[in-house]
């Protein structure tokens, strides 16, 4: 792009990401020597590392001895459904920092859209191509209205989103997973028998399989990706985009040009929400089959990290997302060397330390390289 | 008889040196200005002086003898007291209790508020100031206050008074006595050092002028060889083209108000007409900035009613710019810019979805990138880099800039509240050239500004704001500035 002379495209990308980066390789580099140290030394770590790799691309030193093509493809379904999940509610907190927001509720809005996902599709019959569509339509919208309140809240009150969307995550788990998934929405099984959660959903709800029985790799992944694909546009490509940036960075300028200030915040939000209700669905018609007795993995909160690891840059969400949900996926493997699967977690954890210091690596850098171009 | 001399003094901020080798002698009874533009290093000398920098090589003598000032306390020990622009009293003491804050004269542990009120009282007297004693500080002017803060540091014995940019706040009454209150204390044998860009004022108060250009000392003279257009060419390094207006030709007005009220405004009836200047002379906080949100949709109305172009207007910000109101406002960075956005995306705020910032519902690029250069080049706006991320110009640029959006749109009314404030003298005259080149294009412009001066050399007509209300109205040729002062207090008969 002609735009600049200085500096380069290439430089600012590459200048953005590189706090991240060297965050990420940091903890990577702490949790190693604390494997090393702990678990008897580095062979044993080294051990553990590649394991956790193999766990996330796939065994390629099988590959390679002449199993099936099955041994690439079956990690690859645990990372990407994992990825899909973090790429979601990952984008649902970094559009909403985008117009300065810090929206602590996609757990909540994540809760009811998996909710509503798991409603449509196990009360109504519908043919596959419409009964998929709809199920994400409904958890969308679910988690979307959800958002919304708060978003008014603040407008209209002054209430800090912080503080509504946190009380609304303990509202979800109270209205789903303490009374309408034990009580009025409990599956209805013949004979007597019970089980907890919700009822299954109908096979055409189902997230198709990508590549058969083999592997669950599913088209959440795609959704994902194209969440994220879209996302970038609209705020790069996009005026509105554009509008809800100058929001986000500048609210008092924006008003004094004329942008519909509170506007760009309802929508956002509602993007916001709508994206994190998504990641419910993919939980549940990708992985779940229902709405379980609980949800487990808290993969809202997670999404906090993924943005701010990712700098609330649509591309780098999907890239940190891709890394974590490969290690989540790679890390039960780490087991057999005494490592709890647990130890990813520990890794981003770290490393959104470590990304909090960005002022730290962006010094750190600029004294390695300092920054050229941009005249007197 | 004190003598201070300032020897080989440098000190650098980081990659910028703020100070390279500068020297400067005061002699007691003398009265000296040190001048600069913004950034030219000449507070920083004096906080040298004062102990709040540490210098980086130089020395300081007193008398001949070397001394290490390292904080204001040494600075005082020494007899050197410094009233800064912001002032450091307590709004809720009396002046009293003010002056001796810090050295209380005491009674069995106790403040002995007689004594305190004599010895402040005997303070006032030798030098001539006349002030109500045990009224609290926050009653008082601004004026009053810049007194207590002197009083306060000639109560210590203070030989040697810096004073930096202390007319910022001030009324020209008021700056009137406080430079014959600064003759008085030359008179008594104290030495007063003023920090200044304002060329007027220098003249009138200094003995001697020390001129700092980029750190350097560039020269010192003596006052009477000097002239404002000497000083400033001294200060820039090359001649400063001063900009004056011409003969007005207002015509049909743009913007009506009758009676309008809002916040601190209250009850204001004035028009502006298009190819005139309407200036706000008013001490900070008198309505001008109500005013100025009024006009630029910022700010409800409460009463009264808002014409523009001949139709009643129910403003906010974006129908006011739909209508042809463009908007220079006072704080830059936080009303006129996106500091994290780039110079390009900059020049779309406001704009961004017309043409050629936008097509259809996408950004356009090419459009966007075309309109910036072509903008960059119109006001000399440095670096020409329309990729680079504003917040690294400098404010002069940033200011060309924002006027010359501002003014892209052919405008019918440019709101422009402090718009040179901070800015260095060249783009100071660059940004005035604008609002000048406009108003004879039949442009209607309402100036709001704290400098008195600029206020009168820019506008046609000039309008007295004082807590909120219009107070008088002067039409160029009749301008009075001691009259205008009164009206900027409240004194409506003289």
């Amino acid at each position: 792009m002609p735009e600049t002379a200085s500096p380069s495209r290439a430089n600012v990308v590459l200048r953005s990401a590189l706090p991240s980066v060297l965050a990420i390789v940091t903890s990577l580099v702490i949790c190693f020597v604390a494997v090393a140290l702990l678990r008897g030394g580095v062979a044993v770590a080294v051990d553990a590392f590649l394991a956790m790799t193999w766990g996330a691309i796939g065994d390629v030193p099988k590959l390679v001895d002449g199993a099936s093509i099955a041994v690439l493809l079956r990690p690859w379904g645990e990372s990407a459904t994992k990825a899909a999940l973090l790429t979601l509610t990952g984008l649902s907190v970094a559009v909403a920092f985008r117009v300065g927001l810090f929206n602590i509720g996609a757990q909540g809005q994540l809760m009811v859209g998996a909710l509503a996902a798991a409603v449509v599709g196990a009360g109504l019959e519908l043919p596959p191509f419409v009964h998929v569509p709809l199920c994400l339509v409904a958890a969308g919208a679910a988690g979307a209205l959800y958002a919304l309140g708060p978003a008014i809240l603040k407008l209209r009150r002054g209430v800090h989103e912080v503080i509504s969307t946190i009380m609304l995550n303990w509202v979800a788990v109270s209205l789903v997973e303490n009374w309408l998934v034990p009580g009025p929405l409990r599956a209805q099984v013949g004979g007597g028998n019970s089980v907890a959660g919700t009822a299954q959903i109908h096979e055409s709800a189902e997230l198709p399989r990508l590549v058969g029985e083999v592997s669950r790799l599913n088209a959440g992944i795609v959704l994902a990706v194209g969440a994220a694909l879209v996302l970038w546009l609209w705020l790069s490509r996009f005026v509105g985009g554009y509008e809800w940036r100058a929001v986000g960075l500048g609210p008092e300028a924006a008003r004094a040009a004329g942008i519909d200030v509170s506007g760009a915040v309802v929508r956002a939000m509602v993007t916001s929400g709508a994206l994190a209700g998504l990641a419910g669905a993919v939980l549940v018609l990708g992985t779940e089959q229902r709405y379980p007795a609980t949800l487990g993995a808290p993969y809202g909160f997670d999404g906090i990290a993924m943005a701010l690891i990712g700098n609330g840059h649509p591309l780098g969400v999907l890239a940190t997302s891709v890394l974590f949900g490969g290690l989540r996926a790679g890390g039960t493997r780490m087991q057999l060397f005494g490592v709890h699967k647990s130890f990813p977690e520990l890794i981003q954890g770290l490393a959104l330390l470590l990304v909090a210091a960005r002022l730290i690596w962006i010094r750190l850098v600029d004294r390695l390289a300092p920054p050229r171009g941009g005249g007197p | 008889m004190t003598t201070i001399a300032l020897r080989g003094i440098s000190k650098r901020f980081g990659l910028q040196l703020a100070l390279d080798d500068v020297s400067l002698e005061l002699k007691a009874g003398e009265r000296v200005a040190v001048v600069g533009e913004n950034g030219a290093g000449k507070s920083s000398l004096m906080n040298v002086l004062y102990g709040l920098y540490a210098a980086d090589r130089g020395e300081v003598h007193v008398d001949g003898r070397a001394v290490r000032i390292r904080t204001p306390a040494d600075a005082l020990a020494l007899g050197i007291g410094m009233v800064h622009q912001h002032f450091t009293l307590v709004p809720t003491l009396t002046v009293v209790e003010n002056v001796v804050l810090g050295r209380e004269p005491t009674r069995l542990g106790l403040l002995d508020a007689r004594r305190a009120r004599d010895e402040v009282q005997a303070t006032c007297a030798r030098f001539g100031f006349s002030l109500d004693l045990g009224a609290r500080v926050e009653t008082l002017t601004v004026g009053s206050q810049q007194k207590v803060e002197i009083v306060k540091a000639l109560h210590r014995g203070v030989r040697t008074l810096i004073l930096d940019e202390p007319t910022a706040v001030l009324t020209p009454q008021e700056a009137d006595e406080l430079f014959s209150v600064t003759r008085r204390l030359s008179d008594e044998g104290l030495t007063v050092v003023l920090i200044s860009h304002k060329l007027k004022e220098v003249l009138t108060f200094a003995t001697r002028i020390a001129v700092l250009r980029r750190g350097v000392k560039v020269a010192e003279v003596a006052a009477s060889a000097s002239t404002p257009e000497s000083l400033a060419e001294l200060m820039v390094g090359h001649r400063v083209p001063t900009t004056t207006a011409t003969d007005p030709r207002p015509s049909e007005v743009v913007v009506a108000l009758e009676g309008v009220s809002a916040g601190k405004l209250c009850d204001v009836s004035c028009v502006i007409r298009a190819g005139e200047v309407v200036g706000i002379a008013g001490v900070d906080g008198n309505g001008q900035r109500e005013l100025a949100e009024v006009l630029t949709g910022l700010r409800a109305v409460d009463g009264g009613t808002l014409t523009l172009l001949g139709d009643p207007a129910r403003l906010n910000p974006g129908r006011a710019r739909a209508l042809g109101v463009a908007h220079v406002p006072e704080d830059r960075l936080k009303h006129a810019i996106v500091g994290d956005f780039s110079v390009a995306e900059n020049v779309a705020l406001g704009r961004q979805r017309q043409a050629p910032f936008a097509k259809g519902p996408r950004i356009d690029v090419e459009g966007r990138l075309a309109r910036t250069t072509a903008l960059l080049e119109a006001h000399d706006v440095r670096p020409r880099s329309p990729g680079l991320r504003i917040g690294a110009l400098s404010g002069g640029n940033q200011q060309k800039l924002v006027v010359g959006r501002e003014l892209d749109g052919a405008p019918k009314l440019l709101v422009a509240v402090q718009p040179t404030r901070g800015l260095d003298l060249a783009a100071v005259d660059a940004v005035r050239a604008r609002l000048l080149d406009f108003r004879a294009r039949g442009g209607a412009v309402l100036l709001v500004s704290l400098d008195l001066d600029e206020v009168l050399t820019l506008s046609d007509r000039v309008l007295v704001l004082h807590e909120g209300r219009l107070t008088g109205e002067f039409q160029r040729g009749a301008f009075d500035e001691r009259l205008i002062g009164q009206r900027m207090l409240g004194v409506l008969d003289a």
